[in-house]
């Protein structure tokens, strides 16, 4: 209509300035600075715009911009199709959209594209901040809306309305939340930019590569056990399992068979736990050793580690059964057994001379040489640290016989080979060992420095055992933690330090909280509503049954919101509704009073009407007429006419 | 609370002037209130009576000022005289000062000696030479006019209206009350008989009492009520004044007080309202005069009590 | 071709929505049976978003994008029941409407009654496709908006359908109703811009008498000219006020002053509309002079009189001509 044309205000010029920047200021670390300058610039230019009154820029002018500000998008990210690009988009739609506002429409339009910044803002982080932030951008770009529509009120009228809207508006949120039947995405293919950021443990394992994790303190998984957290030393979350050595790094197999379901006979008493893994951007599941079962959608590789069938790109949670004591591998196929004994041509030769003396030494018993192997590791005195020196091209005789300073990445490696060298198949596993139980919510949380590697070796008989050198020369490290394990002084990430009690409360309470919103907000996928909507009764739950649940409580929201809107505040004088009370019976008997009538008038016209009440009536209309008109009505007087009224039967 | 002098003041004038217990009452209510009357009314009707008697049994003092066309001001509120005996200027009070004053055929006067009399009355007091002379307490004009438009008239312009409190009208008498007129004794004798029922003294007190008479909110709202509905209903065509609710508030109130009641009812406000618009309030489609007790009826039936 | 049809749809949409003709018993009541919401183009626009935000949200698996998009989603129908809120419950009833001449532009005023504890705000009320008139409405309190018309003819106009509508809060939703309360404006015929000068009969018309000044009834004083007739010098009022300026005694010739403003003198010639139009002229030059005129027309007769009363008394029986003055 003829508003939608009427030209922006200076008050709505400002207001729609505040929305943008709202939007704007969380996405200027995802956007390319090139482009966080302009927008700054062009968000100036908008402020002095308003500031001085200066007319807008020419239509061709801001036409031109649009088409530099795409082509630069484009050159960046060589398209313009994808998240990120996609974001750089509209923040350069936003950025000029603020210089072109002629009209009331143009402010909607503004507004709808802040809207649409927030959802690019969660592409990013979906934290609790993060959640906090946008809804002051919301409030704000709300408070815009308002604004666009009606400019006079101040601006914190402005926002207290907003935020009675949004207050309104949260009962409908949290039902659409909740019941809103889920679809679990992607609806199409993602552009490839989505997983890039992420860390963890990787492919491969070279020197310093377990270390260097072990500087992040972000959260790799958490782990709820149905009964008692084990004990530390048992806590081997097996990850990637890396046969192929190529003289400096680990890897895993590229080409193996995976088992639909557990291979091994399981045995000894089960592990019960829920493990909500963070996404990693591999196939990787993480699961205590040994897996009894495997999550859906999942399988198990030949040298046992579960991966998922899709790329891990949500949090994820998924309920496994552990079994320690299991043997597997028993019958473990020539093959595996061939590739666990390869090593490369040449390289190492005190440890080769080592493995060999240890064949001779027990000829074909290779649970001796298992147990001489430890030995050995022990009477080195190697030391676990952070920070071990740089290897040469012979790194496992360097740090076994000369530096004797490694990370658990050397401690793995150069067991494995040793083993090798003997003629004992052996493997390095890496994963996470250990996590940390948060006593505010009873999680066991496993982060990036909890990462790992330890070895297997193949036992006729018994198998596939798990030997962790690192146990042997830093037994701290299995039984409690990095902290404990690594000599005092070196740099450990903030939340692994143990010496803060307070900070770690803090932590743990934030990582509480921080647990929660994962599981209940961030994690409320399909799978979880549907097993959350069982547990309310909700029997079986589908989209039919949703839907209608839905539609029937957003209906008596929308009920209890109506009746607040047609709520006619109306005071009505206590002793006026009485009056109403007594004039409707009476009206019962032919007498209907006017609405202009005086008291008294009426009660002369009704006696005469009603002669056989006569004195009753002239009596109430009394006492009405005394209480609306008369100074100081005594107390009890309002009382006293109610129940003269109630008692009153023409 | 009746008060029985009050009471005796309207039997002994009702006595003499029969069949007008209504406009009566209204006098008394509005010289209670304060105000001044206007009487729009044919010749021969009595309001001289009125005036007369109200003064006698009020014991107050009595003047009547006819007004011609040939009326100067100080016709009205007296002269300077230059005493060359004592070689300075003696005032010599004009009619206007008394308690009651009568001031027959108003409109015959010019503007300028209506503006006179209307100032001194609503002022209280007359200037003149530079001197400021109080009026006496109480004072009250009863002031007549002639209804119709005759030539060589000068009606009273609206806003000088306002400042009479009410506009009443007596009409004739109905055939009863004529009848025991005619059989009656005489009137001019009936007058000079009668006895003042209250002092001076004893008026201004009551005056005094009437503004204490309590008016509640409620009835606060209803006086408000009706103003609005005549400032913004179309059919009238300009609303009454804050001056004009003061006017209806207060004759409403010495209604109440003529009652012997404390406290200011709707039905006193219903009671007074023909008085207190009929020469403030017109409706859109008034081409003759209306009746004002229809206007004032159409007034209240527009507006809920609240 | 959309624009006509849109017109036809919205014409049928009001004959079904207001089906009354006549004008509705005030105050009319803005009850919700008779309030309609409907999404503006905004409100349009914004549903769109929130389908591309709620996709982008499901494909991605954004938790949050899905919290926001109901965030959004419920503040939508919030601002439904906002804006059904500033509508509904309005009382309405007819103001005052002051007479224009014909040509002009009537003021119709409409008084809105907001009984509610808190305001109503941008509410906008036009007649037809006339221009809105913006007004708020206090806490318990009335607005009155006055809605321009223009005034084609003489006589009664009543006041067309008149619509109310609001986009408050967000401009994402219209409420709107229509009403059409009793409001009559009177048109007067519009004065002639060229119309003979005031008809004098002849038998007044001596000398200088045309000034309405005469010798018959004395009508006051005024200070005395050195070109006054010492006769008319008021030599009593001299006397009593000593010394006080000559004044001269003024008297007013009664026959003189007064005009007689005659249908039956205007040319045959002349239809009805144009008598009426030169008679409204002639009104209102004698009454900027201060003449008292008298007005005879078919089925009416004004005694000569003066004053605004005289003057609206004849202007209306020329605007209701020839259906008296009511």
């Amino acid at each position: 209509m003829a508003r939608a044309n009427r030209p922006v205000s200076r008050r709505q010029a400002w207001w729609l300035l505040a929305g943008a920047l709202a939007a704007f200021l969380p996405l200027t670390q995802q956007v390319p600075l090139w482009l966080a300058l302009a927008a700054g610039a062009a968000f100036a230019w908008r402020a002095a715009l308003t500031w001085r009154q200066w007319h807008l820029p020419p239509k061709w002018l801001l036409v031109l911009l649009v088409i530099a500000g795409t082509v630069g998008v484009f050159m960046q990210y060589r398209s313009i199709i994808g998240r990120t690009p996609g974001i750089a988009l509209l923040v350069v739609f936003l950025a000029l959209k603020l210089l072109e506002l002629r009209a009331a429409r143009d402010a909607i339009v503004t507004a709808l594209l802040c809207y649409f910044l927030v959802l690019g803002q969660f592409l990013f982080t979906q934290t609790i901040p993060t959640a906090l932030l946008s809804c002051v951008t919301v409030l704000i770009t709300t408070a815009t809306m308002l604004a666009a529509s009606d400019d006079r009120p101040a601006p914190q009228m402005q926002l207290r309305r907003a935020a009675l809207m949004l207050a309104q508006a949260m009962p409908f949120m949290l039902l659409l939340f909740v019941l809103f039947p889920r679809v679990q995405g992607p609806l199409w293919g993602l552009p490839q930019d989505r997983y890039t950021a992420t860390s963890g443990i990787s492919e491969t394992m070279s020197p310093g590569s377990i270390a260097q994790l072990s500087q992040s303190d972000a959260i790799a998984f958490r782990v709820d056990f149905k009964g008692k957290v084990p004990p530390q030393s048992q806590l081997y979350w097996r990850g990637p399992v890396m046969p192929a050595f190529d003289g400096r790094t680990w890897s895993i197999r590229q080409t193996l068979g995976a088992y639909p379901d557990v291979p091994y006979p399981v045995s000894g008493p089960a592990i019960e736990y829920d493990l909500t893994l963070e996404p990693n951007g591999k196939f990787w599941l993480f699961s205590l050793e040994m897996p009894g079962n495997l999550p859906p959608d999942s399988a198990l590789t030949s040298d046992y580690q579960p991966i998922s069938r899709q790329i891990v790109r949500n949090r994820t949670r998924y309920a496994q059964r552990a079994f320690p004591e299991t043997n597997a591998g028993i019958n473990e196929s020539r093959a595996m057994l061939r590739d666990a004994l390869a090593l490369p041509s040449g390289g190492n030769p005190r440890t080769r001379a080592l493995g060999a003396e240890w064949r001779i030494r027990h000829g074909e018993d290779d649970a001796a040489i298992l147990v001489t192997a430890q030995d050995f590791f022990n009477r080195q005195l190697l030391i676990y640290t952070l920070n071990p020196p740089l290897l040469g091209p012979d790194l496992i005789d360097e740090f076994l016989f000369d530096s004797k300073r490694g990370f658990c990445e050397h401690f793995a490696a150069a067991f494995v080979y040793a083993l090798r060298a003997a003629g004992v198949p052996a493997r390095v596993v890496a994963g996470y060992q250990g996590g940390e139980v948060n006593p505010v919510d009873g999680y066991l949380v496993v982060r990036q420095y909890d990462a790992h590697a330890w070895t297997e070796a193949w036992i006729a008989g018994r198998g596939w055992v798990r030997i962790d050198p690192t146990a042997i020369s830093a037994p701290s490290r299995i039984n409690t933690n990095l902290a404990a394990a690594v000599p005092s002084g070196e740099e450990l990430p903030f939340l692994a330090r143990t010496d803060l009690t307070w900070i770690r409360d803090l932590r743990y309470r934030l990582d509480a909280v921080t647990n929660g919103w994962n599981q209940w907000v961030l994690g409320y996928n399909p799978q979880k509503q549907r097993d959350f909507l069982a547990g309310l009764g909700l029997g079986e739950p589908d989209w039919r049954s949703m839907t209608a649940a839905l539609a029937v409580l957003c209906g008596v929201v929308l009920l209890g919101l109506t009746a607040w809107t047609l709520r006619n505040r109306r005071r009505v004088d206590p002793a006026f509704a009485a009056w109403r009370r007594f004039t409707g019976r009476l009206a019962a008997h032919g007498v209907v009073w006017h609405s202009w009538e005086g008291p008294h008038a009426f009660a002369e016209r009704a006696a005469a009407g009603i002669p056989t009440h006569a004195s009753d009536i002239r009596e109430i209309a009394a006492q009405y007429a005394r209480l609306r008109y008369a100074p100081l009505p005594e107390d009890g007087d309002l009382e006293r006419l109610r129940e003269r009224i109630a008692g009153f039967r023409p | 609370m009746r008060l029985p002098e009050l009471d005796a003041v309207l039997a002994d004038i009702n006595r003499i002037i029969l069949g007008k217990e209504r406009p009566i009452r209204l006098a008394l209510a509005c010289l209670l209130a304060r105000g001044h009357l206007l009487i729009e009314d044919l010749p021969g009707v009595g309001k001289t009576t009125l005036a007369h008697v109200l003064a006698k049994v009020l014991g107050l003092e009595f003047q009547r000022i006819q007004f011609t066309s040939d009326m100067l001001p100080a016709d009205i509120l007296g002269v300077s005289i230059f005493d060359r005996g004592s070689g300075s200027f003696h005032f010599h009070p004009g009619p206007i000062f008394t308690q009651v004053v009568l001031a027959d055929e108003i409109n015959r006067a010019t503007p300028k000696a209506q503006s006179a009399l209307l100032e001194a009355m609503e002022e209280r007091q007359v200037t003149a030479e530079g001197k400021t002379r109080p009026l006496p307490e109480p004072f009250f004009v009863i002031a007549t006019q002639n209804p119709a438009h005759q030539i060589g008239t000068f009606p009273l312009p609206e806003s000088q209206l306002d400042r009479f409190l009410l506009k009443i009208e007596l009409g004739y008498p109905d055939p009863a009350a004529e009848r025991e007129l005619l059989a009656g004794a005489d009137r001019q004798k009936m007058v000079a008989e009668l006895a003042a029922r209250v002092t001076p003294q004893r008026l201004v007190e009551l005056q005094q009492a009437v503004r204490e008479i309590h008016a509640s909110p409620a009835l606060i709202d209803y006086v408000q009520a009706l103003a609005a509905h005549t400032r913004t209903a179309p059919r009238w065509q300009a609303g009454l004044s804050p001056r004009a609710c003061l006017a209806l508030l207060a004759v409403a109130r010495a209604w109440a007080m003529l009652d012997g009641r404390n406290h200011v009812l709707p039905e006193d406000v219903q009671a007074v309202l023909p008085g207190v618009i009929a020469h403030r309030l017109r409706p859109v489609d008034d081409v003759a005069h209306s009746d004002p007790e229809a206007v004032a009826a159409a007034l209240i039936e527009a507006v809920p009590l609240p | 071709m959309f624009a006509t049809l849109r017109h036809r749809l919205h014409e049928s949409f009001v004959r079904w929505a207001v089906p009354v003709r006549a004008p509705e018993a005030s105050p009319i009541i803005l009850t919700q049976r008779r309030v309609y919401v409907l999404p503006t183009l905004a409100g349009l626009s914004y549903g769109t978003a929130l389908i591309v935000i709620l996709l982008g949200a499901m494909n991605y698996n954004l938790s949050l994008g899905h919290a926001l998009v109901f965030l959004l989603a419920g503040l939508g129908v919030v601002t439904i029941l906002h804006t059904f809120r500033n509508m509904a419950l309005i009382a309405i009833s007819p103001g005052r409407c002051e007479p224009v001449f014909s040509g002009g532009i009537a003021q119709f005023a409409v008084v809105l009654e907001n009984q509610r504890a808190d305001a109503r705000t941008s509410l906008r009320v036009f007649i037809g496709d006339g221009d809105p008139v913006e007004i708020d409405i206090g806490a318990q309190a009335s607005t009155i908006a006055l809605l321009p018309l223009h005034a084609p003819r003489r006589g009664w106009m009543r006041v067309p359908r008149i619509t109310i509508e609001t986009t408050w809060p967000l401009g994402l939703v219209r409420a709107w109703s229509y009403v059409v309360p009793d409001l009559n404006c009177l048109i007067y015929p519009a004065p002639a811009a060229k119309a003979p000068p005031l008809p004098w009969s002849g038998d007044t018309s001596r000398g200088s008498s045309r000034d309405g000044r005469g010798a018959d009834d004395f009508s006051g004083m005024r200070d005395h000219q050195p070109a006054d007739s010492p006769r008319h010098v008021a030599w009593k009022a001299v006397a009593r006020q000593q010394d006080g300026p000559l004044l001269t005694k003024l008297f007013s010739g009664a026959a003189a002053q007064q005009v007689w403003l005659e249908w039956n003198e205007l040319p045959e010639s002349m239809d009805t509309e144009q008598r009426l139009s030169i008679l409204t002229r002639w009104m209102l030059d004698a009454d900027a002079a201060g003449h008292a005129w008298g007005l005879r027309i078919p089925g009416l007769r004004l005694a000569p009189d003066n004053g605004t009363m005289q003057l609206t008394t004849g202007l209306r029986a020329l605007a209701l001509y020839p259906d008296g003055t009511r």
